[in-house]
C-alpha cells in the first residue's frame, strides 16, 4: 500500500522537508496553532505528526529492532485513511510553521504530499482538474479572445454611463502599458480595479487570464508554473513592467514567491505586486482621493494568511481602510498571528470539503463575534467565500468586503 | 580495573568522538546535497531584512519571538520557557565541567561547587519535567521510542554526574592527566578520585555523542539551518 505515494515522496524530497523530518522536536506548538486541531483534537491534524505519518513510510525497513525503534508497520487501511485525512484537512496557512521553534514548514509538506497523494490515487481530483484548465486556457487563448474582448467593451460602455465618465476604458491586450492587470473569473475582480486605475490615470491593460492557480494547491509545481507564465508571456509581449495580481491569497503567494525562482531572467524586469499595496501607494501618492469616513458601519480586517505572514501585507490593507471608515476593530489576534479563515489550500474548491470548512473556522467565527463588528473586510477570494459561508452556517450577520472594493466604492473621480 | 571500565575509559572514547563529528558532518553534507525548495519560504513580519537570514535568525532568537508566539496561541509559554531554561542549565553545566577538562584554577573557587549543584539539580529538575510533559496528553499521542531514548540518556547522564559531584571529592589535576592522555594518546590512570560511577557517567555520554547525531538533537546545527529559511 501507499507504494506510489512513498516513491513519489522520496523523488521530490527538498531540504527544508529533510529539515522536518530530521529536527522536528515534537514540542507540540504546531497543534496550538492549528484551527483543524482546535476542534477535531484528531492527531492527524497536528504538524509534528504528520510530519511522522510521512516520515515513517520513507524510512528504511527490515531491521526488527529498528522496526520498533522507528514504529515502522506496514502501512494499513487505518493509517492511509489518517494519512489522507492529515493531507486534506489543510489550508496551509502556515500558523504552525510560524509559530515553530524551527519554522518547519507545513505548507511545504503538505504541497509536496498532495502530488504525491494524487499520483497514488487519493488527491484532490477536483482542484487539479480546475489547475489543469488553467494551464489548456492558455492553449486555446487565441480563440477565446474574442469572446473576452467583447464582453469587456460592453462592460466599458456600461461603466462609462454609470459612472458619468467618457473616457473611461477597459484596456484588453493593450501592448505598452505599464500594469497588466490579473483578475479573477468575475466582474467583482474587474470592476473596482478599473474604477481605481481610472482615477489614478495609470497606463495599464486588463490581462486575458486569472491569477488563480489551483495546481498550486495540489502541489504540482510543473502545472503551476505552466498556467502562470501564460501570464508572464503576456506581460513580456505587452511589454508591461508591473504584473498586478488581484486580492487573492494563494496567487499573491505565488507571484511574490515564487514566479523568480519558476521564472528568472523572465521576469527580472518585471516589477509584481499585489492590488493592495498598489492601491496603497496610489492613496500615500495622492494619486487617488477618497472620502474619509465614507463608511461608518462598524468593520474588522481579516488578515489573509498569504497576504499577511506569508507575503508581509499587514499596514497596507490598514491604510486603506482607515482611509476610508470611521469604526475598525481589530481582530484578536490579528496579522501574522490571525487565525486562518479554513477557506484557503484549495478546500473551498474541492466537493465534499464544506463541513470540514465549518468546523476548522469556528476561532474565526468566535474572534468576529468578540468584535461586534458588521462587516468583515479582506483580500483574498477564497477567504471571502469562507466568511460568507461561515456567516450563514453560524448566523453571524455580518456582510464580507473586499478591501479594493470599499477603496472604489469610496472614491472621488 | 575490569573489562568494561577500560573500554569506557581507553577505546570507546575514540569511537564516540569519531561518529559524533562525522556523523555531524554527514548529516550537514546530507542537508547540503538535498535540494532547496522551490520558492522563499518567507515568514513575516521580517526581524531585519537587510542584514541577511543569519542576522534575522539571531535577532528573533535573541528577541525570544517564540516565546511570545507561544504564549498568544497557546496562552501559556510554561514548556517552551521550560525547554529554554533547560539549554541553558545545559550550558552552566558544561562550563562547570571546564575545570576537568584544562587546568583553570589552583584551588576550586569559594562556590564553584554550589553552583554546580544548582545547575546540575536545575538541568535534572527540567529533564524531568519534560519527561512528564512529554508522557501527557497530546504529546503522548506525538511521541516516538526516540523522545524517551534521549530523554533517558539525558537524564542518566544527570544523575550519574550529580552522583559523582555530591558524593565525591575530585582530583582535578588527575582528571586533567587523564584527558590530556586521552587526547594526547598518551595514556594516564583512569580517575580515581571520581568513583565507580565515573564510568556509568563517561559511558552515558560517550552513548549521547554516537546517538546525537542521528536523533533530534542534530537540531543543535540544524536550528540555525532550518529557521533561515524562513528569510532566504
Amino acid at each position: 500500500m501507499l507504494e506510489t505515494f512513498t516513491e513519489t515522496m522520496r523523488q521530490r524530497l527538498s531540504r527544508p522537508l529533510q529539515y522536518f523530518f530530521d529536527i522536528c522536536i515534537r514540542c507540540g506548538l504546531c497543534a496550538d496553532a492549528c484551527h483543524f486541531y482546535a476542534y477535531s483534537h484528531d492527531p492527524a491534524h497536528i504538524p509534528a505528526y504528520r510530519a511522522l505519518l510521512v516520515k515513517k513510510l520513507l524510512q528504511p525497513k527490515g531491521n526488527p529492532l529498528l522496526d520498533w525503534y522507528r514504529e515502522n508497520r506496514p502501512p494499513d487501511d487505518r493509517t492511509v485513511e489518517e494519512l489522507r485525512r492529515a493531507l486534506w484537512d489543510c489550508t496551509g496557512c502556515r500558523r504552525c510553521t510560524l509559530v515553530c521553534p524551527f519554522h518547519l514548514d507545513t505548507g511545504l509538506l503538505v504541497s509536496t504530499a498532495r502530488y504525491a497523494l494524487l499520483q497514488e490515487g487519493m488527491g484532490m481530483e477536483m482542484v487539479a482538474e480546475i489547475g489543469k484548465a488553467e494551464v489548456s486556457k492558455g492553449e486555446i487563448i487565441d480563440a477565446l479572445k474574442e469572446f473576452y474582448v467583447d464582453q469587456f467593451h460592453a462592460m466599458e460602455e456600461r461603466l462609462q454611463k454609470e459612472w458619468n465618465a467618457p473616457d473611461l476604458r477597459i484596456p484588453v491586450g493593450q501592448a505598452g502599458a505599464r500594469v497588466l492587470y490579473v483578475p479573477l473569473v468575475g466582474e467583482h475582480a474587474v470592476i473596482p480595479a478599473v474604477k481605481i486605475f481610472y482615477a489614478a490615470k495609470e497606463s495599464w491593460s486588463l490581462s486575458l487570464f486569472t491569477a488563480t492557480n489551483h495546481s498550486f494547491f495540489v502541489g504540482d509545481m510543473e502545472k503551476a508554473k505552466q498556467a502562470a507564465h501564460w501570464i508572464v508571456d503576456e506581460a513580456r509581449r505587452l511589454g508591461a513592467q508591473v504584473i498586478v495580481y488581484p486580492e487573492c491569497g494563494h496567487a499573491t503567494r505565488t507571484l511574490l514567491s515564487y514566479f523568480d525562482g519558476w521564472f528568472g531572467e523572465e521576469v527580472a524586469g518585471l516589477e509584481r505586486v499585489s492590488i493592495v499595496k498598489l492601491v496603497a501607494d496610489y492613496l500615500q501618492e495622492g494619486r487617488i482621493r477618497v472620502r474619509p469616513g465614507t463608511f461608518t458601519v462598524p468593520l474588522t480586517y481579516h488578515d489573509p494568511c498569504n497576504i499577511g505572514r506569508n507575503a508581509g501585507m499587514f499596514e497596507e490593507p490598514r491604510l486603506l481602510i482607515r482611509a476610508v471608515a470611521t469604526d475598525f476593530r481589530e481582530l484578536t489576534p490579528n496579522r501574522e498571528l490571525n487565525w486562518c479563515c479554513g477557506g484557503g489550500g484549495g478546500l473551498i474548491a474541492e466537493p465534499g470539503m464544506k463541513d470540514v470548512r465549518m468546523r476548522a473556522g469556528k476561532p474565526k467565527v468566535e474572534q468576529i463575534r468578540r468584535t461586534g463588528a458588521q462587516w468583515v473586510v479582506t483580500a483574498c477570494e477564497n477567504c471571502k467565500t469562507q466568511l460568507s459561508d461561515l456567516n450563514e452556517h453560524y448566523g453571524l450577520g455580518v456582510e464580507v468586503k473586499g478591501v479594493v472594493d470599499l477603496v472604489a466604492d469610496a472614491l472621488v473621480l | 580495573m575490569d573489562t568494561i571500565a577500560f573500554l569506557v575509559a581507553y577505546i570507546t572514547p575514540y569511537i564516540a568522538v569519531a561518529v559524533f563529528v562525522g556523523g555531524l558532518a554527514y548529516q550537514v553534507f546530507q542537508w547540503w546535497q538535498s535540494k532547496p525548495a522551490a520558492g522563499h519560504l518567507s515568514l513575516y513580519p521580517r526581524p531585519h531584512r537587510r542584514w541577511g537570514p543569519f542576522m534575522e535568525v539571531l535577532i528573533e532568537t535573541i528577541t525570544l519571538k517564540m516565546v511570545f508566539n507561544a504564549l498568544r496561541i497557546s496562552g501559556s509559554a510554561l514548556p517552551i520557557v521550560a525547554g529554554l531554561v533547560l539549554h541553558g542549565a545545559l550550558f552552566l553545566v558544561l562550563v562547570h565541567h571546564l575545570p576537568v577538562f584544562v587546568h583553570l584554577f589552583a584551588g576550586e573557587p569559594v562556590g564553584w561547587a554550589v553552583f554546580g549543584t544548582i545547575v546540575g539539580l536545575l538541568f535534572l529538575l527540567l529533564l524531568s519535567y519534560a519527561l512528564a510533559h512529554r508522557m501527557g496528553g497530546r504529546r503522548k499521542l506525538l511521541s516516538v521510542p526516540q523522545d524517551y531514548l534521549a530523554l533517558f540518556l539525558l537524564i542518566s547522564i544527570a544523575v550519574t554526574g550529580l552522583h559523582i559531584h555530591l558524593l565525591h571529592a575530585l582530583d582535578l589535576g588527575e582528571l586533567n592527566r587523564f584527558f590530556l592522555g586521552l587526547a594526547s594518546f598518551q595514556w594516564q590512570p583512569a580517575p580515581q578520585s571520581a568513583g565507580p560511577a565515573f564510568t556509568w557517567h563517561f559511558a552515558f555520554v560517550q552513548l549521547l555523542m554516537v546517538y546525537f547525531p542521528f536523533s533530534k538533537f542534530i537540531h543543535m546545527v540544524g536550528y540555525v539551518l532550518a529557521k533561515m529559511v524562513a528569510y532566504s
